[in-house]
């Protein structure tokens, strides 16, 4: 006790003296690195401290190639902080997040929109990849920044001890799930394993954002277009009931250790199985690449393209965007940050060093993300980002439709002798009331 | 302590009345400005956005009670008052019950009992978002979990604990009087430190069971203690969000979805201002009547 105290001290004393230089040092910066600055940028990106930090490599190289200083805020609690900063009508200058997020923030009035030959290099950048970021009105709300497609991760060396092979096709994967919890995967004589990890609380919309894939996969939609401007709701379709029927039966209400326990409260962080060595699939974003080289170990899994569904092999791809805030008047300095972004040399920034990358597929058309990163498992994610992935639609917002879905997904799932098609029957007069809230129902 | 110091220096300038009215306003100032910044302005604020479709940038646009009829009428948040109540009367009357339980064994000048509060009490003064994990793990559904290996050793379970709806709600609840149990034990401790002790001799004189002399002796001298505890845990009860939030997230379909999470999703994941404002509204204004209910039944107790 003694000794901790004694410790101590020195560190009070260096935590004491850090806090009155940091004061110092915000009290002489605030004049010149203020808000209201034209030469000073306040960012803000979803981040954790490890991608921040990979963010803040970008910022600096920026802040040296054009002289134009960045205001950096790693934000965690993103949506809950820029709606309050909203209601005070004072935004960031440029923000960092999710894909999906477009169609509401511009709901709320809180973008500027863009036009992306405002933007050097816009051309290095597919058509496929802008076409992203086209809002309701048919302006750009967003700039491409971070593209990724979901695959499946897949334990290799489990795999290689049952004598089986990655699976192509859901009846292939579902005999492998089986396997991989009847048969001892891990050899250590008990019933501890489970086929595949599943993030499926209706939480944030999990079970929408995880079981989107499956939906595409089984010629389902969510929400369609009718190409004039208006959407119609398409859960009520017979493929939807036949994919959801079937997830509900095999990996939910069927045999035990398909998915893992918990999986209908489980969100992405408490669904740690496949990191903690006892589930064996998972599909997901390439972000937890970095994770899962750690643990389980790069040696002992594997990323291969999802399995196919009935119509196909498509999966989720989203991704962030570099959005503008609304009524500041910095348009010149933002489209530096952004060309330089996006810029080869920006992007490449962003998806190497030692913490974890915040670029996953580059939006520059002129990188491979396998090249840069040197590592062969990346050419799998960009391929199904470039030749088989679908986006939520982003021009509605889409928050409500994706939590009604989800909250839907996860009672069916929950509730086993439920009858599928009237609960999706309902679900679609939901998404019917979302889309007719936004003034887009056909 | 401020009492003893004020009340000489106030008497030496006796006559000067508003002297001593200012005084204490003076000592409070600081306080109060917080709350007016951090608590009355937000919530009025939030009042008068629960009349508004929210859109900062757009301009809000009034639209009188909608929100209201809407949260009013959506059958989630229906769904949620019943898990609030339930929820809310569980937990605080199972957290009643085991404080009382605790403060009774735990009673005592002993310096070992010291050491026992102080572990009993370590909850109350943990994070609930830590709790919240520590019981993921307890309750985790494969005889791997703590609880469950304890049901496997008596050759029963596994049991959901949170993936079945119809447990869900049970789970958190029990979650609550585990957290909540020592915050009350130490406030009754307080209580029946004031109960007299002669009652209790001159209980053991006349012969009475112990059940007559906890109904006669002690549950009438902690009365006061009592009616702050119940206050207490009414409140808490019904604006109960952490618990929830970190153990189930509402989850599965919904069973443990409470009002206070409800507004959360409202708010900040379909981004409607207005309707998670209305929700906290009426959360409001059925915590405020709850507790002047109580409040007017203890003082009507008192009188009587």
């Amino acid at each position: 006790m003694r000794d901790r105290r004694r410790s101590r001290r020195p560190a009070a004393l260096l935590v004491a003296t850090a806090l009155a230089f940091g004061t110092a040092a915000c009290g002489s910066g605030s004049g010149s690195a203020g808000s209201d600055d034209p030469n000073t940028l306040e960012v803000w990106t979803r981040s954790n401290p490890d991608p921040a930090a990979t963010y803040q490599r970008v910022f600096a190289a920026f802040t040296k190639k054009t002289g134009i200083r960045i205001d950096y805020q790693p934000v965690i609690n993103f949506d809950q902080q820029l709606q309050s900063r909203a209601s005070t009508k004072d935004l960031p200058d440029v923000m960092i997040n999710d894909t999906a997020l477009m169609g509401s923030y511009q709901g709320q009035g809180l973008l500027k929109p863009i036009d992306p030959a405002s933007i050097a290099g816009h051309d290095q950048i597919t058509d496929k990849t802008w076409s992203s970021t086209v809002g309701i009105d048919g302006k750009h709300y967003g700039i491409p920044y971070s593209r990724q497609a979901q695959t499946l991760m897949i334990r290799k060396d489990w795999l290689h001890k049952l004598g089986l092979k990655a699976p192509t096709t859901w009846q292939e994967m579902l005999s492998v799930a089986k396997a991989f919890a009847t048969e001892d995967p891990d050899g250590d004589g008990k019933a501890d394993t489970y086929g595949m990890v599943v993030p499926g609380s209706a939480q944030n919309g999990y079970a929408a954002w995880w079981g989107a894939s499956f939906l595409w996969q089984g010629g389902a939609k969510i929400i369609e277009p009718d190409g004039k401007g208006t959407y119609r709701p398409a859960m009520d379709s017979a493929a939807a009931v036949n994919t959801v029927t079937w997830m509900k039966d095999n990996l939910f209400c069927g045999d035990n250790g398909v998915t893992q326990p918990g999986a209908l409260t489980a969100v992405t962080s408490t669904a740690t199985n496949f990191q903690d060595g006892n589930a064996g699939m998972y599909m997901t974003g390439p972000y937890n690449i970095a994770t899962f080289d750690t643990t389980p170990g790069k040696d002992k899994y594997e990323v291969v393209p999802a399995p196919a569904g009935p119509a196909g092999g498509d999966v989720l791809a989203d991704g962030e965007n570099i959005y503008f805030g609304a009524r500041t008047g910095k348009a010149k300095q933002e489209q530096a940050l952004a060309a330089f972004l996006v810029s080869p040399e920006g992007q490449r920034l962003a998806m190497t060093g030692k913490h974890q990358p915040v670029v996953r597929i580059p939006v520059n058309s002129t990188l491979d993300a396998a090249k840069v990163r040197d590592d062969a498992r990346w050419s799998v994610v960009q391929k199904a980002y470039e030749d088989s992935s679908q986006q939520f639609p982003n021009a509605p917002d889409f928050a409500p439709i994706k939590q009604d879905t989800a909250d839907s997904l996860n009672a069916i799932f929950t509730y086993c002798g439920g009858d599928v098609r009237s609960q999706l029957g309902e679900l679609n007069e939901t998404l019917a009331g979302d889309l007719k809230d936004q003034d887009l129902l056909k | 302590m401020t009492a003893t110091v004020t009340t000489p220096a106030a008497r030496r300038v006796s006559g000067v009345l508003s002297k001593k009215a200012v005084v204490p306003w003076l000592f409070l100032a600081p306080g109060l400005l917080l709350a007016l910044v951090f608590k009355f302005w937000p919530m009025a604020k939030g009042i008068w956005l629960s009349f508004f479709d929210v859109q900062p940038f757009l301009g809000d646009q009034w639209i009188g009670l909608d929100n209201y009829t809407r949260v009013l009428t959506d059958h989630r948040f229906q769904d949620a008052i019943g898990h609030t109540l339930v929820l809310g009367i569980g937990q605080s009357v199972g957290a009643i019950l085991l404080g009382f339980v605790l403060a009774l064994l735990l009673e005592g000048q002993a310096r070992s009992l010291k050491i026992i509060r102080t572990a009993v009490f370590l909850p109350a003064v943990t994070a609930t978002a830590v709790v919240g994990e520590l019981w993921r793990l307890m309750y985790y559904p494969t005889s791997d979990g703590l609880l469950n290996s304890g049901l496997h050793l008596l050759g029963l379970g596994p049991v959901q604990f949170l993936d079945n709806p119809d447990i869900a709600l049970y789970s958190t609840v029990a979650m609550g009087i585990w957290i909540w149990a020592p915050y009350n034990m130490v406030i009754l401790l307080a209580g029946l430190a004031g109960v007299d002790r002669s009652l209790y001799e001159a209980a053991a004189m006349d012969g009475v069971s112990l059940w007559q002399r906890l109904r006669y002796v002690t549950l009438p001298a902690i009365r006061p203690a009592l009616m702050i505890v119940l206050t207490l845990a009414t409140i808490r009860g019904l604006r109960v969000f952490t618990e929830v939030y970190v153990l189930t997230g509402g989850g599965p379909a919904g069973s443990t979805d409470v009002w206070m999470t409800r507004a959360y999703t409202l708010g900040f994941t379909r981004n409607d201002i207005g309707g998670a404002s209305a929700a906290s509204v009426v959360l409001l204004c059925v915590t405020l009547l709850l507790t002047v209910t109580v409040n007017y039944l203890r003082k009507r107790g008192d009188a009587r």
